[in-house]
């Protein structure tokens, strides 16, 4: 399969900052979450970001693919007829559930690092595949627990995930961040084992230090500490794409737009 | 506590000017804008408003504090609108206003105000044959007087509001609120806000202003929305009575209810 | 081979992790037993940051509940979603409107406030 084109930076679009968005010097992607798109009415904002030129690529978060339940092919099909309608070179979603037992966690929730797990997830992502018009690739989420008796590392589980079903990955340095504090995952050690070959794009997130637990909230600015892990793995590979993900309470336009140039100063300080 | 008012030297707010103009909706219409000027919120495409994140709040009238506050999570541009004119904050800027004398409690014209007047015609007829039906003249035309009702503003207000000028967005909006025109420009041009978006609040007549400034055009250049929720309560002579104190009655979205009454 | 359907086989695979997940949501969600393994500071760190994600969500779809339950509201929506744990396939628009209608049944909220509710939903 043919390498990602490069992307840029980027950041998340959301409808509560559609203006600030477009408006944003520099803006080379956005992402938009496919579960709050609705197909043949999309709205006016990404419409006109599409008529720009501004790729505008699909992320899902309720796929469930490291869910033992079996895949809903609704919201695969949702997510392709998305991609189908932005146009988009690709899709992704996460590594972990959200349902399970009839309950809905509300929330991305990390899968055991099991052979079992493991065998599900690729039989999901192997489905999920199948359904998608377009190559889809998988994020690596902030854990605030850790499951027992993990047979693998976190690296090692996604480079076999890779291995097995060919997916792409979506990095999220903020949550490799969020792991070493909460879990004590070792960044470089995940960045080595990966297969950076693979690397999508790149996600960076705002969180807050509650004292003995870091949360990503995609609600508070980035902290150096995250854009350090990014430095870091820009130092092993360029990444097709990074992109900023604010879910609340957003800042202003200025505020956003230095959070996207101290992406950038990252990502351009290894070029060249 | 109460300000003696020298009609010459009134300074009013923004707000105030929103309030006397058209009601507690053009009030919380002016306090928005002046949020908006100041990127304090924002308002997305399709008329979210979300606070701007940041550490100090930056509001300057209580409110502007309480819109804030709605707005930490996003709000639809059109409720927070209303939910501003029926907050206690916007009770407590009726009441200033009042002791101030710029604006009093209204009396609703009573349906048959007209009836009265007849009478005193007829009174006046009748003394042509018998000067006896003059003496009840007077009478008849104070209860005309009575029954036709008083309007929200006082005289003190509706001078104040003579000096005012659309000097700037802020005040645009005050003046003519967001769906309303300025210089044969919608006001929501100059908050790069589309139409759909002030469409949502309810249309609202200004309440007449002494038109030396707006010289002809008063009807057109005087329409604008106003939000409805008790604004209506407070304009001028038309029936819809300001029963005060029930503010929190007004059920629904129209709102005919005592929205300016300041009960609580 | 019938002998060796147990590691290898994925439908096996499937329902030990099905088991398992499901286990650990009763935990979080609906105050469950604590599954064998895990560490209950964090189960209980995940729990809240669980529980916090779903009321921030209600109380962004129903502002006008959240306002008028006031300092009620955290308390109310914490009792609430620990009995009504949040259903596989269910809304969060859903699960905003149960809670007003919870709250509503519990005498905590003004039959009132239901028109501006509506109001809110249809759009």
């Amino acid at each position: 399969m043919a390498g990602i084109a490069d992307l840029g930076v980027g950041i998340g679009w959301r409808s509560e900052i559609d203006l600030t968005v477009e408006r944003l010097p520099g803006v080379d992607f956005v992402e938009v979450v496919a579960e709050n798109l609705h197909i043949g009415h999309l709205p006016e904002s990404v419409t006109l970001l599409l008529e720009r030129g501004v790729p505008v690529l699909p992320h899902a978060v309720s796929l469930s693919l490291g869910g033992a339940d079996p895949v809903d092919l609704g919201r695969v099909e949702h997510l392709g007829k998305v991609a189908e309608a932005v146009g988009a070179p690709m899709v992704s979603d996460h590594v972990c559930f959200v349902r399970a037992g009839g309950l809905d966690s509300g929330h991305l929730m990390p899968v055991p690092r099991t052979r079992d797990a493991l065998d599900v997830l690729v039989a999901n992502v192997e489905l999920a595949q199948r359904n998608l018009p377009v190559p889809l690739a998988l994020e690596n989420v902030a854990a605030l627990l850790e499951w027992p008796d993990g047979e693998l590392s976190e690296g090692q589980f996604l480079a076999e995930l890779v291995e097995r079903t060919d997916c792409w990955l979506l990095v999220d340095v903020a949550n490799l961040y969020a792991n070493a504090r909460n879990i004590g995952t070792d960044p470089e050690r995940f960045l080595d084992e990966i297969p950076l070959e693979r690397l999508a794009y790149v996600h960076v997130a705002g969180g807050v230090d509650h004292g003995d637990v870091y949360h990503d909230t995609h609600a508070h600015a980035v902290l150096p500490e995250v854009l350090g892990v990014l430095d870091e793995l820009c130092s092993r590979v360029k990444p097709p794409g990074v992109l900023l993900e604010r879910d609340d309470n957003y800042p202003s336009d200025t505020e956003i737009a230095s959070e996207l140039a101290a992406i950038r100063a990252v990502v351009d300080k290894h070029r060249g | 506590m109460v300000t003696p008012v020298t009609t010459q030297g009134t300074q009013l707010s923004a707000e105030q000017v929103g309030y006397l103009t058209a009601g507690p909706g053009r009030a919380a219409e002016t306090a928005l804008a002046r949020l908006i000027d100041a990127g304090l919120v924002r308002v997305s495409r399709d008329g979210l408003v979300s606070a701007v994140h940041q550490n100090n709040h930056g509001a300057t009238t209580a409110i502007e504090a309480r819109i804030l506050s709605y707005a930490r999570t996003p709000v639809r541009f059109d409720t927070i609108v209303r939910s501003a004119a029926h907050s206690t904050e916007m009770s407590m800027l009726h009441q200033h206003l009042l002791d101030r004398k710029l604006l009093q409690r209204p009396r609703r014209r009573n349906e048959g105000w007209w009836f009265s007047l007849v009478i005193a015609v007829v009174l006046v007829l009748l003394g042509f044959v018998a000067l006896e039906f003059l003496l009840g003249v007077p009478i008849a035309v104070l209860f005309f007087l009575w029954q036709r009702g008083r309007k929200a503003i006082t005289g003190a207000g509706r001078e104040a509001l003579l000096r005012v000028t659309a000097t700037d967005r802020v005040h645009a909006v005050a003046v003519y609120g967001f769906c309303g025109r300025v210089n044969r420009r919608p006001v929501a041009d100059l908050f790069e806000l589309s139409q759909s978006i002030v469409r949502m609040l309810p249309l609202k007549q200004n309440r007449k202003r002494r038109s030396s400034s707006d010289g002809g055009g008063s009807g057109s250049s005087c329409s604008s929305c106003g939000s409805g929720c008790g604004s209506s309560s407070c304009s001028s002579s038309s029936g819809s009575s300001c029963s005060s104190s029930s503010s929190s009655s007004c059920g629904g979205s129209s709102c005919g209810g005592g929205g300016g009454g300041g009960g609580d | 081979m019938a002998e060796i359907i147990d590691r290898n086989d994925p439908s096996a695979a499937r329902e030990r992790l099905a088991a398992a997940q499901a286990e650990l949501l009763n935990a979080l969600l609906a105050n469950g037993p604590a599954p064998a393994g895990f560490d209950e500071q964090r189960l209980d760190v995940e729990r809240r940051a669980l529980l916090s994600k779903r009321r921030g969500i209600v109380r962004m779809l129903g502002p006008a509940v959240a306002d008028e339950l006031g300092d009620r509201f955290r308390p109310l929506f914490d009792a609430y979603a620990l009995e009504n744990p949040r259903r596989a396939g269910s809304r969060a628009r859903a699960d905003a409107a149960a809670f007003a209608e919870w709250c509503r049944a519990a005498g905590e909220l003004s039959a009132k406030r239901k028109a501006r509710w509506k109001f809110w939903q249809s759009n």
